[in-house]
């Protein structure tokens, strides 16, 4: 068994998705008045809970990444991609299933609102702090995250007064600030000016190089395939290719063409197939003694 | 398309084997001695979170960081006025001034930081969305940053008593405040961080803590004597019991009468604390990884 395992030996996993799936309970304002007796409905009603709805954002995904990959992901709006992404950087817990990385993964594109009442002087050193940097390095690449962010003087005002631009620049310069392994890009929540996304691209593709393995969420097809070696293709929550990028493009092009179409009918077909084409990957854990059965 | 009928229906499974050991669950929780390594480890992002939110916690109130200083006062004034000159709680209370001073200043210590210590969570979600760091620095950072609010507050409670209830005389004693606020401080950081993990699940219950200090409040003779409950030792013996009546007892009799405290006193409350900072760590560190997500 020692040989069929040496073959594979420099594709080390960076990220293995182990059958994660995500389900989100919210509450929704929907009326189901005819349910329940009145003493029900009022009570329901005062705890402020008309009903609630599960929503499976993502089903049953398993996935190895290898370090040296680039992974794009496409889908359509609401397709569980971001979900996807936050279950990977564990800004998540998935509700089934398991993530396992070999570093922290970081996420660019971040929006999230760090601590408003505080300045983006005070927000840019906190947030290093936060990531586990010490003050000495923090110190040599000051310099280097209020470039990125680009924010003059406003940088010492209170983070509540910067428009959503301002702080997702300054969100972006913070998380760009250390040089991770495993690198998130999601670039469908990324919200700058020209001025500011060529500044990024900059950054952004020095990050990309220097990282063991990248994901890389866009709704440009150039950008995914110009700089993927592989892409995933989400849709609904399914799983519907794992594989290189020229095929996902393809089938993924001729899938939105029929959605925008209005044939339905010939986008399920597509749907379908793909679905009943895909290799759902099993992850077993190594154990000596077994042979390798590696398809890919 | 003839063939897409032909695929077959039944989606193929490769099974794909991966050396799990050399990686590691995204987001779980180290073990505890790692997380006390990893809580060493980030020390200097607490330090600066405290320091930082300092200076910035009152920025939006006109008169800023004199609401630390005027919010006890008030308190104090108010009890004053309702407690001493109404009610005639001072009967028997030898400087009563001087004893509500102490009472409602450290009290008020006491109730911000577990109050604020519970609700570290939800008030700090963008954070712990934003970044991967152990959850418990910022309940410590929360008791730290209360600490450093509240070094002017403990000295304007001196010079006050100095100036407004003079103590017969200022005798060595003075310094046991600083163990026994120490150790206040210790059962505060207890308390915040066994409440938190409540809070983060069941937000309600915030409203029932703050409630609770009411309560707290009375059964820690801020502003009357314990003799009040002279007439149910059952309630006298839980009021006897409890850690911030410890403290005030502690700090009233070595700073107003000159008394040393008892060895009693002082092991009750090293008790409460370190009970409180060691369960409370371990029931936080339990619930690690479900803070911070969005239900």
């Amino acid at each position: 068994m020692a040989e069929t395992t040496d073959l594979f030996l420099p594709r080390t996993p960076a990220v293995v998705i182990d059958r994660a799936s995500m389900t989100y309970t919210v509450s929704s304002d929907e009326k189901r008045a005819s349910r329940g007796n009145v003493l029900g409905r009022a009570l329901r009603k005062i705890a402020g809970r008309e009903s609630t709805v599960h929503i499976d954002a993502l089903k049953e995904l398993s996935l190895v990444a290898y370090h040296g990959e680039a992974i794009g992901v496409i889908g359509l709006n609401g397709s569980g991609k971001s979900t996807l992404m936050k279950l990977i950087c564990g800004k998540i817990q998935p509700t089934g299933g398991a993530v396992y990385a070999s570093s922290t993964p970081i996420m660019l594109g971040v929006s999230a609102a760090l601590v408003p009442d505080l300045s983006g002087a005070h927000n840019v050193i906190l947030g290093c702090l936060a990531m586990g940097l010490t003050r000495a390095q923090i110190a040599d690449r000051h310099e280097a995250i209020m470039e990125l962010a680009g924010l003059g003087s406003s940088i010492n005002l209170p983070m509540r007064s910067y428009s959503s631009g301002m702080s997702s620049r300054l969100r972006f310069a913070i998380a760009a600030a250390i040089d991770p392994e495993i690198l998130i890009i999601d670039e469908a929540l990324n919200t700058g000016d020209d001025e500011f996304r060529g500044r990024t691209k900059q950054r952004m593709d020095q990050l990309r190089e220097q990282a063991g393995c990248v994901f890389l969420v866009s709704h440009s097809m150039k950008t995914i395939q110009d700089l993927c070696t592989r892409v995933i293709w989400i849709d609904k929550g399914d799983l519907l290719f794992d594989g290189d990028t020229e095929t996902a493009l393809g089938w993924y092009r001729k899938y939105t063409k029929e959605l925008a179409g209005g044939d339905r009918f010939a986008a399920a077909k597509i749907r379908r197939r793909m679905q009943n084409t895909l290799e759902t990957v099993s992850v077993e854990p190594l154990q000596p003694g077994r042979r390798k059965s590696v398809g890919a | 398309m003839s063939q897409e009928t032909k695929v077959e229906l039944v989606a193929k499974t490769v099974p794909v084997r991966v050396d799990l050991r050399s990686l590691t669950r995204v987001g779980a929780k180290p073990s505890l001695i790692d997380y006390l390594i990893s809580l060493w480890n980030y020390r200097h992002f607490m330090v600066y979170d405290a320091r930082a939110r300092v200076q910035s916690g009152n920025k939006r109130d006109r008169l800023g960081s004199a609401w630390l200083l005027l919010d006890p006062l008030l308190n104090g004034l108010g009890y004053f006025l309702i407690f001493g000159l109404l009610l005639g709680a001072s009967r028997g209370i030898e400087n009563f001034i001087g004893y509500l001073i102490i009472g409602v200043f450290l009290f008020q210590m006491s109730s911000r930081a577990i109050v604020s210590g519970a609700r570290v969570i939800p008030t700090n979600r963008n954070v712990i969305q934003a970044f991967n760091f152990p959850r418990a620095t910022l309940a410590v950072a929360v008791n730290i940053r209360e600490f450093l609010a509240n070094i002017p507050v403990i000295i304007m409670m001196l010079l006050m008593i100095l100036v407004i209830a003079p103590a017969e005389e200022i005798t060595w004693r003075w310094l046991l405040l600083v163990p026994a606020v120490a150790l206040q401080l210790v059962f505060n950081l207890g308390a915040g961080l066994l409440l938190a993990p409540l809070v983060a699940k069941v937000n309600d219950v915030v409203h029932v803590i703050s409630f609770a200090m009411r309560f707290w409040m009375f059964a820690s003779c801020v502003m009357f004597s314990i003799d009040r409950y002279n007439s149910v030792p059952a309630i006298k013996a839980i009021v006897e019991a409890n850690p911030l009546y410890l403290v005030l007892d502690i700090v009233r009799s070595s700073v107003l009468y000159s008394q040393t405290p008892g060895w009693q006193s002082w092991a009750g409350l090293a008790a409460w604390a370190l009970g409180a900072v060691v369960i409370g760590m371990l029931v936080f560190w339990k619930g690690e990884e479900s803070y911070g997500r969005d239900d």
